[in-house]
């Protein structure tokens, strides 16, 4: 079948029976992960099939409706959260896997970063100069570039302004889009295709290729004999209602890439039984988010145009036993926005009333790299769903309270009238004044909205095996024919959005594995 | 820094705070366990929900009357204000039932054992001091009800709160009959909901 069929993506409306495939390389997952390595394998004439469990959505299919994108696009239908609803989870679950619905920020992976994974994580290959080439790679494919200053739209250059009155940091940022009409609706995946996200790049690229799509195809099972995965069983979905269709796909490999992301590829691994002597599913790290709006006097429309183009990194670093933070823009759509708001009734009423005037800034918590930090984990609960517990230690809650005040700050630098945090019992700052009053704030789980759509870690790659899942070359520890290549390798977080970092991973570590394919 | 052997994960819907006393911990344990138990005990708890006149159509999740405690919830959530339309109205019950259902079944079932707890006159009692169903509640004794869930000490009650404050809001204002009141234009690109081939 593998070698028969013309190219192109195989929903879970056309799989009518079984199917039963061999292939050289079965890819689990088409994000930036399982898209490139999928792309790359098969320009190496490897017979590459690649196993997505979300829908095919081609631009101009989704109502830019929050109501339709979030179901449609996100994991578990937009309500994946921590298990104490602390951390709402926004990720994505398409063909292109999150880079069909993120907000297109592209950063390298910082070098203070890299340094760290040499020294703690024995990643000694991973330099600067050696990644240049891959990020150099993958951003042309993806037209990163950097966002023209008439493209940045009045919620970001609250941020850009606001800063550079407070003499920090801040700087347009890159983003993988051509043709961007500045409608600002990336999150609900692009209408007119001017994202060049997983979905229109590496994915097309693998199919002219010749490596098959299955979009709607959850993988259920991985069977192993021995040290060797020798099947991957999926059960294909109705892309209408989500539901299995009771037909499966069979894909016999001779090599596994598991690409579903840092929470899935931890579950399916668990799920089949796989646990790596508990290390599989922890060290996960989210970037834990918190978020403050601003009320201005004019028109903010911060639900329009780009939502993301600015970025300030000033605080990334903030000296030994600190948790850095950097800071960015958040689009304000009414459903992102009202579950986000604190308060109920008429106090959340007339927040909600002045949306067109507010400016929603986030600042996002830069985890993983304090000795103490164990991160979060995921795990399956008893019932088969996937359980995401992230005990927030007090170094984070720290840099997210200090996060919050520079938040403050850059809103009023900006012209803010009033600031509010996003507690249940909101804390209203007028003035520099009212900023310490963040400090007698309660930072506790479920008293404000914290956000993250950064996923990472829960497969550690290391050179040291006790305290890894992967090997510096992303293969699978104690197995002979698998990998894992998306960002639940990183052994921390990434201080910035981690999708280039995770598109230019796989570019590099297509070599590794089209060794391991004979 | 070796790997840390796996945790096991926290029971469900509870998480032990840091730096607490035994004693706040233990009466916490309690309170958590009688909620649980609460939660498991059905019909019971919503044997004396107040039913609003207008049915709610064929609902797949919740019983109607669970139905009506979360439209009682959503309009106090969403109180009378000019420009934003009436949950009812919106027949909002119908809605947060069809995003109940895109959950999993096991969730499902947590959604309604939460709803007929808040719900209960029991519950009402040991946890708020008021001996009455939320449904046949005055607006006030409602709202209080709702802050004194909002602002628990016991995480198990905030993250409840949480679940019902998300439901009702998302699909409130997932409501493009809401926009107006809010100031929202829309998006600008109309795109039928059938459109493409996609899913």
């Amino acid at each position: 079948m593998a070698e028969s069929q013309p190219a192109r993506i195989v929903t879970g409306r056309d799989v009518t029976t079984d199917v039963d495939v061999r292939a050289d390389v079965c890819v689990v997952g088409s994000g930036p992960g399982g898209a490139v390595m999928a792309a790359r394998l098969a320009d190496r004439g490897a017979r590459v099939v690649v196993l997505e469990e979300g829908g095919f959505h081609p631009p101009g299919s989704v109502p830019l409706s929050e109501a339709v994108a979030y179901p449609r696009l996100y994991q578990e239908h937009g309500q994946r959260a921590t298990s104490d609803l602390a951390l709402t989870i926004l990720q994505g679950r398409a063909v292109g896997g999150s880079s069909t619905v993120n907000w297109t920020t592209s950063f390298r992976t910082p070098d203070r970063v890299l340094t760290h994974w040499r020294e703690r994580y024995g990643l000694v290959g991973f330099t600067t100069e050696a990644l240049l080439p891959h990020f150099m790679a993958v951003e042309e494919r993806l037209e990163v570039h950097e966002q023209p200053e008439d493209g940045v739209n009045a919620n970001n250059r609250v941020l850009y302004d606001g800063a550079e009155r407070l003499g920090w940091d801040r700087a347009r940022t890159r983003r993988n889009v051509q043709g961007c009409q500045s409608l600002g609706y990336c999150g609900m995946s692009c209408p007119i295709g001017a994202r060049r996200s997983a979905d229109q790049t590496y994915v097309p690229d693998a199919l002219a290729r010749g490596a098959q799509l299955y979009a709607n195809a959850r993988v259920v099972k991985l069977v192993r004999e021995g040290h060797r995965f020798t099947e991957v069983v999926a059960e294909a979905l109705d892309p209408a209602t989500d539901q299995p269709t009771g037909r499966m796909i069979r894909v016999r490999p001779k090599v596994l890439v598991l690409s579903g992301g840092a929470i899935n590829t931890p579950a399916l691994l668990l799920r089949s039984g796989i646990d790596l002597a508990g290390k599989v599913g922890t060290r996960t790290f989210l970037h834990p988010v918190a978020a403050m709006i601003g009320r201005h006097r004019q028109r903010i429309e911060g639900y329009y145009g780009a939502p993301q183009s600015v970025s300030s990194h000033h605080f990334a670093e903030r000296g030994p036993g600190k948790v850095g933070f950097f800071m960015e823009a958040a689009p304000v759509h009414p459903v992102l926005a009202a579950t986000a708001l604190g308060g109920f009734g008429a106090r959340h009423e007339e927040l909600m009333s002045a949306l067109p005037y507010v400016s929603a800034l986030i600042a996002l918590a830069v985890d993983g790299f304090l000795p103490s930090e164990d991160g979060g984990t995921v795990s399956l609960r008893s019932d088969g769903r996937v359980r995401i517990d992230y005990p927030i230690p007090p170094e984070v809650w720290e840099a997210l309270r200090e996060g919050a005040k520079a938040l403050a700050r850059v809103h009023l630098a900006a012209g803010a009238e009033v600031v509010h945090s996003l507690h249940e019992e909101p804390i209203e700052i007028r003035n520099e004044m009212d900023v310490a009053k963040l400090d007698r704030a309660r930072w506790e789980p479920g008293r404000l909205a914290l956000f993250t759509a950064h996923q990472m870690g829960g497969c550690a790659m290391g050179a040291d095996p006790e305290r890894s899942v992967t090997t510096p070359e992303l293969r699978l520890q104690a197995h002979e024919n698998a990998f894992v290549v998306d960002g639940s390798v990183l052994p921390t977080s990434l201080g910035v959005n981690p999708q280039l970092t995770i598109f230019a991973l796989a570019h590099w570590a297509a070599e590794h594995v089209a060794a391991a394919v004979r | 820094m070796p790997h840390m052997p796996r945790r096991p994960p926290p029971l469900s819907l509870d998480m032990p705070g840091a730096g607490e006393s035994r004693r706040t911990f233990l009466v916490r344990g309690l309170a958590g366990g009688a909620l649980l138990v609460l939660g498991s005990a059905g019909w019971l708890l919503t044997r004396k929900t107040r039913l609003p006149p207008e049915a709610f159509g064929s609902l797949r999740v919740f019983s109607p009357e669970e139905a009506a405690v979360l439209a009682a919830i959503a309009e106090r959530l969403v109180p009378e204000r000019p420009g934003f339309p009436r949950p009812g109205v919106l027949r909002l019950a119908s809605r947060m039932d069809e995003v109940a259902a895109m959950a999993h079944p096991a969730t499902q079932v947590e959604l309604r054992r939460l709803v007929r707890l808040f719900e209960s006159a029991l519950g009402g009692l040991l946890l708020d001091g008021q001996a009455r169903v939320f449904t046949t509640s005055t607006p006030a004794q409602q709202d209080r009800r709702l802050g004194s869930w909002a602002q628990s000490r016991l995480p198990l009650r905030r993250t409840g709160y949480r679940a019902l404050k998300r439901l009702v809001y998302a699909s409130y204002y997932a409501a493009p009959e809401t926009w107006a009141a809010i100031g929202y234009a829309g998006p600008p690109l109309e795109i039928p909901a059938a459109g493409g081939g996609g899913r």
